[in-house]
């Protein structure tokens, strides 16, 4: 614009004593009609600027995002369903001999309808055989595969950001995520992974809904200091090194080893760089609520006896140059409870185990699943969480990464349904309020003690003929038990196994903005409950042989090969 | 492990009819190998423009430009994020360093290439990191 206008003033200035000079009218002529033409060109960009200057001052954000479409084929092998439960059988022959159930003989008793329905377990009980803590099966072991041939997904993430502030940025993710023919927003409970909830929506399917992802601000220099300040719900998802097989930028500011989890809470972050002079290098103490015990839950009722989740820890960015990445992690979650507030849609099978009566309805209704909203029913005790990761950009193309995690459980003792921490419910049997049905109910867990779990993830991404291929492998430990729930791998969080997990794939640079991804992952399943904090991890094998029990499927091995297309706008 | 994958045989109930795993795998990946074709025409097409090496040009970025285009320094504070996409290829196409022709005849024709991809992946409007900071 300066130029112009100089250009104009020059050409001004220019005129008359060009046109004395020459003294040729034809000369003034036409540098007059270039004046004039130059004038309307100034007008018509005056104009331009004016309507973008407006357009920008009232566009208060910026939008872009991206959408997969992707195809997957599961098949499960060897999944077994042998549900059982942990039963007090010492407090249950002793409630029965002391004839609080009523009398065994009696065919209309609580006990004598138990017993009658339960021949095994009349006979355990006339030998005696029925002491200390035992497994009480529900149905016989069924062992089997599942095979779902084709899947497709399609995910939209509308992101925007706003600059509030010279030092005031605004950023949110609005995500769908929904598998094709399915809107309802639940899915049938046959898995932790099916469970609609506010930390995984964004890596499960749920519907068309459009849901919050992620919506913060970030407040940096604070006072012209090297702090800076982000409230809101939290970038918790996607993180590093988790962006190599994502074929984007880091999706997410904690070790996506050990957090992929949509939680909503606060960060206070010092760029260290600023003094030290390492590039990208930053602490960060990180806050959230995973739970909230009362608001919602029905606390006017005062029956509420959970108490709310809380997180916190530190994160730090040691080194984040662009070629190098090193990270620790550390936090602590306090009083994580046994599930949840969420949807499912109700087993019909939990009927058949737990509620006889309402099993008597639900037969006429076979493919009816009502739903409903669980809540969890008490705090299970701490879980804290460690992990170094690093990776590098090698000149040559080549991304390479290895992180390790660990994870350590300290149990209340305190179990629901499901369990406690990493420990199983121990039931005992009780009349329920009219005294006419025994029901079990969940007294405490199997274990108080500590216990560890650690895992390993590495993988390789090289350059190749139109794109890139990668390799990766991770390995989780018994206990093994971050918080990656809303890694959206169909099967579930491969980050959360316990057990081996083997992927390639390959990615077809299609042009900056576009991209085709086909691969698969092997799952090699060890230990049941991955992805979850709640029951005793049983060795899958022991599953199989009928030594153990779990009151939801198990399986041993699963293999998804999947195809995808993104497109980024 | 995966072979024992393979070696069940399968009833695939929507063809109606008894096929192996090995039938299956084999006839996907000849889908997967006729689709991979069309994209490898397509891919390569779209591809044809790029060539430099955003890795190179960082250190290239760094080591020289930023000598002068830093905070104080003689050509002022100059990041990647000082232009959007289209305007860092337009400079390297159009205005080449006019303030100073003589730094970028320094540079070979595969350097400039670097740079220009380095700059252009971080512009402005590139995708960026989605942390809080």
């Amino acid at each position: 614009m300066r130029k112009l206008f100089a250009f104009l003033l020059v050409a001004l200035l220019a005129l008359p004593a060009t046109a004395l000079a020459a003294n040729d009218a034809q000369n003034v002529e036409g540098l007059r009609k270039q004046v004039k033409d130059l004038s309307q060109r100034l007008d018509e960009i005056s104009g331009r600027i004016n309507k973008n200057t407006i357009k920008r001052a009232v566009d208060r954000f910026n939008w872009y995002g991206d959408m997969r479409v992707k195809a997957d084929t599961l098949h499960y092998r060897d999944v077994t369903f042998n549900p059982g439960i942990q039963v007090d059988f010492t407090d249950f022959a002793n409630k029965a001999m002391n004839g609080d159930f009523g009398d065994p003989n009696d065919a209309t008793s609580p006990l004598g309808q138990m017993l009658a329905a339960n021949p095994a377990l009349a006979t355990a009980f006339q030998n005696g055989q029925l002491q200390g803590i035992m497994p009480y099966a529900f149905a016989p072991k069924k062992t089997y595969d599942v095979d779902n041939d084709i899947l497709y997904t399609t995910r939209l993430r509308l992101s925007f950001r706003a600059k509030v502030w010279k030092n005031v940025k605004f950023s949110a993710r609005l995500n769908m995520y929904k598998n094709w023919g399915d809107s309802t927003g639940v899915k049938v409970f046959d898995s932790w992974n099916s469970y609609t909830m506010d930390g995984t929506d964004g890596g499960n399917t749920t519907g068309d809904w459009l849901r919050v992802e992620r919506a913060y601000f970030a407040w940096h220099d604070i006072a012209g200091s090297p702090f800076y300040l982000s409230i809101g719900r939290r970038p918790s998802t996607y993180g590093p090194p988790t962006q190599f097989r994502e074929n984007e930028p880091r999706g997410g500011t904690p070790s996506g080893h050990l957090v992929n989890f949509n939680f909503d809470g606060v960060t206070i972050g010092y760029s260290l760089g600023r003094i030290t002079g390492v590039e990208g290098q930053v602490l960060r103490f990180c806050y959230g609520q995973g739970y909230e015990s009362q608001w919602g839950n029905g606390e006017l009722f005062n029956s509420v006896d959970t108490r709310d989740t809380h997180l916190g820890g530190f994160n730090f960015d040691a080194i984040n140059d662009g070629t190098n990445f090193l990270q620790f992690t550390l936090f602590e979650a306090l009083d994580v409870t046994d599930g949840f507030k969420g949807l499912i849609a109700f087993p019909t099978q939990f009927a058949q185990f737990f509620a006889p009566t309402l099993n008597q309805d639900l037969q006429k209704f076979p493919n009816f699943n009502f739903v409903t909203r669980v809540q969890p029913s008490t705090n299970i005790g701490n879980i804290t969480l460690g992990g170094i990761g690093f990776s590098r950009k090698e000149m040559n193309g080549i991304n390479w990464f290895g992180s390790v995690g660990w994870t350590r459980s300290d149990p209340n003792g305190h179990a629901g349904m499901f369990g406690g921490l990493l420990s199983d419910a121990v039931y005992k049997a009780q009349l329920n309020q009219d005294k006419t049905e025994i029901i079990m109910k969940p007294a405490g867990a199997t274990s108080d003690a500590p216990k560890n779990g650690w895992s390993v993830y590495a993988g390789i991404q090289v350059p190749a003929p139109l794109g890139k291929a990668g390799l990766e492998y991770n390995y989780g430990s018994k206990y093994w038990t971050p918080f990656t729930q809303a890694q959206d791998d169909m099967v579930g969080s491969k980050l959360a196994t316990r057990g081996h997990v083997v992927e390639g794939y390959y990615i077809f640079d299609i042009n900056p903005k576009m991209f085709i991804k086909v691969g698969g992952i092997y799952y090699d399943y060890n230990y049941t409950n991955s992805g979850s904090p709640v029951g005793t991890p049983q060795k899958v094998s022991d599953v199989k042989d009928g030594k153990s029990y779990s009151l939801l499927p198990v399986v041993d091995t699963a293999w998804d090969g999947y195809a995808s297309m993104t497109v980024k706008f | 492990m995966v072979n024992s994958l393979y070696t069940k045989p399968l009833t695939l109930d929507a063809r109606g009819a008894s096929a192996t795993w090995e039938d299956c795998i084999m006839e996907l990946a000849k889908k997967l190998i006729a689709c991979l074709a069309i994209l490898a025409f397509t891919a390569s097409v779209a591809l044809a423009a790029e060539g430099g090496n955003p890795r190179k040009g960082k250190y290239l970025y760094k080591k020289t430009c930023r000598t002068c285009h830093s905070p104080g320094k003689e050509g002022g504070d100059l990041t990647p994020q000082s232009k959007t996409q289209a305007q860092w290829d337009r400079y390297f196409k159009e205005n080449k360093h006019k303030a100073k022709p003589g730094v970028w005849e320094k540079y070979s024709p595969q350097d400039l290439k670097d740079i220009n991809q380095f700059l252009y992946d971080h512009a402005i409007d590139s995708d960026q990191p989605e942390t809080c900071g």
